[in-house]
């Protein structure tokens, strides 16, 4: 029975390690869950960067969202572990280049095909997409066509929306409806109160615990989310409604740490992050739009996704403002 | 080791106690406190400018906190006025087909992750569910009776009376077999039973659940944004998610916690002192199975009510967890085709059964150090100990996980201490659980039976062994078992210090979901709900067989006429 423990214990310590060795060269990159996970982007990229130089090694930590990569970054401050942050996108960009933490980039940005033109040499552009209201056909024939037709449409067509205290996707609607109404926004929140079902923590709580079991016809999601279920489950069921005002963009962008012990590392990858190789598996890996032209590679189905009108704050606008848009927003639902 | 002395009077009992339980409560005590308030400590450090006004300033913060008050309430209330009959129905009824499901499927309610518990509620109860014809024809309720204070408070009951039914069964059925058979040859009716031996039993059990329940509901967090419809239902909890990760607003990340901590406590601590001490019965023999005894109130409408209240637990607490079993196989096809999923099991069991054995651990230094106290008669200082170890429940996990890292400042590229960080803070978090369990099987030996082993000069090592652990097996084990459980559904903890690369149980759910893969997460949670299953059933049946020695052996007889008398 002793026997057997060393032997356990051996056991026991490779399983918890994980099998991560530490080579020489390693790049540790921040990034959130999904992205990681092994149907996501992650390990293929991984895969493509360490064939590609040579003797180094790519590490992924996984927090669970944008935001708290943000959290991690300042709370470790000059000391962070991470040589790059992957998953940063452009409403959280003003804070982390406050924590003086980043350096520039350094790409070459031409290959860039974002829907906006991008010229910060701090945060590089990965990937892309709109929010939207996504549908179940079974559920609705004719989804609204705007915000207006939304508000007043049936009393049976009803939304989920995510609180933008606590979700990227929230926060992305909240922005929307600013652009869209500024100062009458607390208005449209409170007509808009009356076709919502739930308001989730998060973007999966309200996809796939409510949407998915059929509580309400809509749910507010990406524009890109029908491709997964076309492209990987092979269902047109679920659409995303257009709206002709337009939609608020999301992009995502990678940066590297300035202090990092492998600079050089951190910029090669950069460098990659604008190549077929990296970016070939976005669209089905990450469901988002590629951030440059992938030809022919991409999957067929990213044709047939609506293509709005892009809004967008600069990431300045949405650090000075946000806290006080939340509040009109809480204000303006609650009674 | 206990000095030995000589025979001692009953007098001087206490001061023949051995100390190393007062060392073992206080050392545990400081850990937990220490981490807790130094978890506390460290933000409020790195907060500037504190400003209290704010709470009723805010207009919505004095809601949010109204309400987070106000369904904490009612949902405690429920919980545990419903647990009573169902609990009492349960130990009424010791032999039914299905009780033993449904044993297994009250203890699952509890460590269920929410996100699945949520998707099992709205499978059932939501607008297009499972209910929902029954819900047309009965005319009554809402459509949408899932959202808003009903939807919030269904869920936490669904939650929280398995949990406290399930505990108190156990305090019933610790009740000595001499008094359930005194009970069955005075023939006592149902009111009788009821105030002899089943109220005195579950009396100083109910202040401290109710504690617990409304613990949980008071920082309860996905369960109430996602069924509250809106920012009108949300708790605390949310406020301060938001102050810590989006604003970064420390300081009022920190008022929020001290508002909580001290509203939780206040209760905790009138809960600990109406509790009482333990009362001095005569105990009976360990690991009785339950129920031996003919009980005159078993026949007649008790038949009648006890079906119903039992049906109602059934029809609560099973339709989700059935819904989550068969999302569960249709996306068994589904499940990752990758090598990852048995190693995940694997490392969340292991990192589980790390975090479980500590919690148990500190749960037995705590309460054997605050029965010390008491039995020195410093019932003060007992309950501060004991009350100790409810101080994690209260603090939110955000507010623990982020002070720990300003205190620590673990660095996650290598693996191992990453692991051992979240092992760590997963059995401090199931502390509390592990308690409750464990505590209403502690009062331990009575007076008589203290005298009795003092005189034979049963100490030390042999008194743990043939009087203190035959009486405790079986509640250490259901606590283990708790405590378990609780890591291995637990995301939280892993989220707060991110994830190296190869994930747990529940962080491959949380993988799928973020990458649309419902069927194969689906699978995924009841793979997760059958491994928690799993460790219910093994801890059970490990710690069934009676231990051996010689005088809790009833012979067969002895059995027989107890039936017929």
């Amino acid at each position: 029975m002793t026997s057997k423990l060393p032997a356990a214990g051996l056991a026991l310590a490779t399983l918890l390690a994980g099998g991560a060795a530490q080579a020489d060269r390693t790049l540790t990159v921040y990034t959130y869950e999904s992205f990681v996970s092994e149907w996501g982007p992650g390990p293929g990229i991984e895969e493509a960067f360490e064939a590609r130089c040579g003797d180094c090694e790519l590490e992924f930590v996984a927090l669970p969202g944008g935001v708290d990569i943000l959290q991690r970054l300042r709370l470790e401050g000059e000391g962070t572990a991470a040589d790059l942050v992957l998953g940063l996108d452009m409403n959280l960009m003003a804070e982390a280049r406050a924590l003086d933490l980043l350096a520039p980039h350094g790409v070459d940005t031409r290959p860039l095909a974002l829907p906006i033109d991008w010229d910060d040499d701090t945060f590089l552009p990965y990937d892309w997409g709109h929010f939207a209201f996504v549908y179940d056909t079974e559920q609705l024939a004719t989804p609204p066509g705007s915000f207006e037709e939304l508000l007043e449409a049936p009393e049976d067509v009803q939304v989920i929306l995510q609180d933008p205290r606590t979700s990227i996707t929230g926060q992305g609607l909240m922005l929307w409806i600013k652009h869209l109404y500024g100062e009458r926004a607390p208005e449209i929140w409170d007509r808009l109160d009356e076709r919502v079902l739930a308001v989730t923590n998060g973007w999966s709580q309200a996809y796939f615990s409510l949407f998915m079991n059929g509580e309400a016809p809509m749910v507010l999601s990406y524009a890109t989310s029908p491709a997964y279920h076309m492209g990987v489950e092979g269902t047109d069921r679920y659409q995303a409604a257009h709206f002709e005002e337009g939609h608020y963009l999301q992009v995502e962008t990678a940066a590297m740490v300035a202090n990092t012990e492998v600079p050089a590392l951190a910029r090669d990858f950069l460098a990659f992050v604008l190549t077929p190789d990296f970016q070939r598996h976005i669209p089905l890996g990450n469901v988002m739009n590629p951030a440059i032209d992938l030809g022919d590679e991409l999957p067929e189905v990213f044709g047939r996704l609506i293509e709005p009108k892009s809004l967008t704050f600069t990431p300045e606008q949405v650090r000075a403002h946000r806290r006080e848009w939340i509040r009109e927003w809480l204000n303006a639902v609650a009674r | 080791m206990a000095e030995r002395r000589g025979p001692v009077t009953p007098v001087s009992r206490w001061a023949t106690l051995s100390r190393w339980p007062l060392g073992w409560g206080l050392a545990a005590f400081t850990a937990v406190v220490g981490l807790g308030l130094g978890s506390l400590g460290a933000l409020l450090w790195q907060a500037r400018g504190l400003h209290p006004a704010m709470l009723w300033e805010e207009p919505w913060l004095a809601a949010v906190l109204r309400f987070t008050l106000w369904q904490a309430s009612l949902s405690t209330l429920l919980s545990i006025g419903l647990a009573v009959p169902v609990a009492l129905a349960l130990a009424r009824r010791p032999r039914f087909p299905g009780r033993h499901l449904l044993l297994r499927a009250m203890e699952l309610s509890l460590v269920i992750p929410s996100l699945i518990a949520l998707f099992g509620l709205v499978a059932v109860h939501g607008r297009r569910g499972w209910a929902a014809p029954l819900r047309d024809w009965l005319g009554a309720l809402p459509e949408d009776y899932l959202y808003g204070l009903s939807g919030i408070v269904l869920a936490h009951v669904f939650y929280n009376l398995p949990l406290a039914a399930r505990l108190m069964l156990q305090a019933l059925e610790e009740a000595p077999a001499a008094q359930w058979r005194l009970a069955g040859q005075l023939g006592l009716t149902r009111v009788a039973l009821w105030r002899a031996l089943e109220w005195p039993r579950l009396a100083p059990l109910v202040p401290r659940l109710a504690a617990l329940v409304f613990t949980l509901c008071f920082t309860s967090f996905a369960i109430v944004m996602t069924l509250g419809g809106g920012p009108n239902s949300s708790t605390l909890e949310v406020a301060l998610y938001q102050a810590m990760k989006f604003d970064h607003d420390l300081a009022l990340a920190a008022l929020l916690a001290l508002t909580q901590l001290t509203i939780c406590l206040s209760l905790w601590l009138l809960a600990l002192s109406r509790g009482g001490t333990p009362r001095l019965a005569v105990s009976g023999r360990p690991g009785r199975p339950p129920g031996r005894w003919w009980r005159r109130d078993a026949g007649g409408l008790s038949r009648f009510t006890d079906s119903l209240w039992l049906a109602g637990l059934a029809a609560l607490l099973l339709p989700p967890l059935v819904a989550v079993l068969v999302a569960g196989i249709v996306g068994l096809p589904e499940l990752p085709q990758g090598a990852s999923l048995a190693p995940a099991a694997l490392r969340s069991l292991v990192m589980a059964l790390g975090a479980g054995l500590g919690a148990l651990a500190l749960a037995v230094a705590l309460l054997a150090g605050s029965q010390w106290l008491r039995a020195s008669r410093r019932p003060f200082e007992a309950l501060v100990m004991e009350g100790g170890g409810q101080l994690i429940l209260v603090i939110p996990a955000l507010v623990l996980g982020t002070g720990l890292f300003l205190l620590l400042r673990p660095r996650l590229g290598s693996g191992w201490e990453g692991y051992a960080l979240v092992v760590l803070v997963n059995a401090f978090m199931a502390l509390p659980f592990a308690m409750q369990v464990v505590r209403g099987a502690l009062p331990g030996l009575s007076a008589p039976e203290q005298r009795l082993a003092d005189q034979f000069g049963v100490r030390g090592r042999a008194r743990v062994r043939w009087l203190i652990w035959p009486r405790l097996r079986r509640p250490l084990a259901l606590a283990l078992a708790y405590a378990m459980t609780l890591s291995l559904g637990d995301f939280s903890v892993i989220a707060l210090f991110g994830s190296p690369s190869a994930p747990t149980l529940p962080m491959l759910l949380f993988q799928q979901l973020g990458g649309y893969r419902w069927q194969g997460a689906a699978a995924t949670a009841m793979l997760l709900l059958a491994l928690v299953a799993l460790v219910f059933a093994l801890l059970d049946r490990l710690t069934r067989r009676p231990p051996r020695h010689a005088w809790t052996f009833l012979p067969p007889r002895e059995r027989r006429d107890a039936r017929l008398s």
